[in-house]
């Protein structure tokens, strides 16, 4: 919603790859985990479901751009699937809104499509435009995720292998598995600032990397902002940001300007002038 | 149960729209919800159907946002709650002295404690607290305050209100437009029959009243 400029890279990435895709009709926030689901189980999972219904309804399955978002559907639809009494609760409420949902919908984030779906060798005959940058990954706490705690590392290596194939070098950086602490800026910004965010951004440019590539637009809202906000504190970061989407159809050779990169707080006008 | 089912069926049919739901939570014990602007009937209606009927206390729960009022009373072997819950916003509860007199001084218990102003009470006078006891200060009354911390309260609210928790500026619309792409994703507050839809649900599973939220100003009761 915030970055318009996901949603631009992801549809041009589908049309060049051949993935069909549409918006999902009269859809909510799915909701947002860290208040709502705190707050009141059923009404969360209800809303929820009401979007897993829409999705039925269309006979398709779901794609994420969002690792919030991702999580959150995931776990209700892995909750649905693996209890009828709860499934039966909600589906007592939603139709009375004429819907229901019978668990046939799949849950995928974006990386597990393009991994899984259309593969890494079939993407990669695609590239067109190397990108010759160095980047650090930020692969966002919720794209571990997994039905019952097999790989964790499962998604996370699906996006090194997507990113490896634009072109992109890879800087490890040894935190990339720490929280970029997004969720805790609702309770202590200045603690998340200074202990999830800093780390991270110190580390990265000491390992020389020239952007961050992200999977999840909240990550990107708190790099983004994050490193605006820590100059307060005394600390100039001016990292550029990049979800893999965006870093993807630059690579399929999708012009700079056609991607509305601008719209990022810290556009990454560098990385493309580095390409030229 | 036999007297239980007899008072909630009886109840039922003096108060129809205004019975909420009732609980026998055990033998001899029945508990009733009830809307606040029915009391007053519904303790006459008792009256005059139980000729034993007696009254035992009232008890004030202050929820902060809200005060739940439990009007306890007897009947024969049986102990019957009305349950009735006010908006603090409202501060008031309806005076039964009139009819039951033995309520006179629990109901200005209830004023000095927590503050509430007592309708129709024919003897409106500190009971427990000393006559020189400032107004604004009441020893049982909690702040107005929700469940959610301030950090959370923009999320839930621009989620209630608009189903969004992320809702798209005039800056942002206007950007997506430039870039050839509809004002707005077709989120549910695009379409007036969706939105409506999603309001409903949260009013079926009881969230806005959870969070305390206002639908006539589309925000919490509480900043």
């Amino acid at each position: 919603m915030r970055y318009p400029c996901i949603e631009i890279a992801s549809k041009k990435v589908f049309e060049k790859i051949g993935l069909k895709a549409v918006d999902l009709p009269s859809y909510s926030c799915c909701p947002e985990p860290v208040v709502s689901r705190l707050l009141d189980r059923i009404a969360s999972l209800s809303i929820s479901t009401r979007n897993l219904a829409i999705a039925e309804e269309l006979g398709s399955d779901l794609i994420t751009l969002c690792n919030g978002c991702y999580e959150t559907l995931f776990e209700a639809d892995f909750d649905l699937k693996h209890n009828s009494e709860e499934l039966q609760k909600v589906n007592n409420i939603l139709r009375q809104y004429r819907k229901s949902y019978h668990g046939t919908v799949q849950v995928k984030h974006v990386v597990e499509v393009l991994h899984e779906d259309i593969g890494i060798k079939r993407l990669e005959q695609q590239v067109v435009k190397p990108q010759k940058i160095r980047v650090a990954l930020q692969y966002g706490c919720h794209l571990h995720r997994e039905p019952e705690g097999e790989d964790i590392m499962r998604k996370p290596n699906m996006m090194r292998e997507l990113t490896k194939i634009t072109g992109a070098e890879l800087v490890d950086y040894g935190l990339e598995k720490l929280c970029c602490g997004y969720p805790s800026m609702h309770a202590d910004e200045e603690f998340s600032l200074k202990n999830r965010l800093l780390p991270k951004l110190k580390r990265i440019e000491q390992a020389g990397a020239d952007a961050v590539v992200l999977s999840c637009p909240a990550c990107m809202i708190q790099f983004e902002m994050g490193q605006t906000l820590l100059r307060k504190f005394g600390f100039d970061y001016k990292i550029p940001c990049v979800h893999i989407m965006e870093l993807l159809a630059l690579s399929l050779g999708v012009p700079p300007r056609d991607l509305y990169l601008v719209f990022h707080r810290i556009p990454p006008v560098r990385l493309i002038l580095m390409q030229e | 149960m036999q007297i239980e089912n007899e008072i909630i069926q009886y109840m039922k049919q003096e108060l129809d729209s205004d019975f909420i739901d009732a609980a026998i939570p055990r033998e001899r014990r029945v508990s009733i919800k009830i809307r606040p602007m029915v009391l007053r009937k519904a303790v006459d209606a008792l009256k005059k159907r139980y000729s034993t009927l007696r009254f035992i206390t009232i008890t004030t729960v202050d929820h902060g946002l809200d005060f739940e009022f439990l009007h306890h009373f007897q009947v024969n072997e049986t102990v019957l709650t009305l349950r009735s819950i006010k908006p603090k916003e409202d501060n008031t509860l309806e005076s039964i002295v009139d009819l039951i007199p033995a309520a006179n001084f629990i109901e200005r218990e209830i004023a000095d404690l927590f503050g509430v102003k007592i309708l129709g009470h024919p003897q409106m006078q500190y009971l427990i607290l000393t006559k020189d006891w400032p107004d604004n200060e009441r020893p049982l009354r909690e702040s107005f305050e929700g469940d959610l911390p301030p950090q959370a309260r923009p999320v839930a609210e621009a989620l209630i209100s608009t189903s969004c928790v992320a809702p798209v500026s005039a800056l942002i619309q206007r950007r997506r437009e430039e870039a050839g792409l509809p004002r707005t994703p077709p989120f549910a507050f695009t379409d007036e029959r969706a939105l409506k839809e999603f309001h409903e649900l949260i009013k079926n599973t009881n969230l806005d009243e959870k969070v305390g939220f206002d639908w006539e100003k589309k925000r919490l009761r509480y900043k």
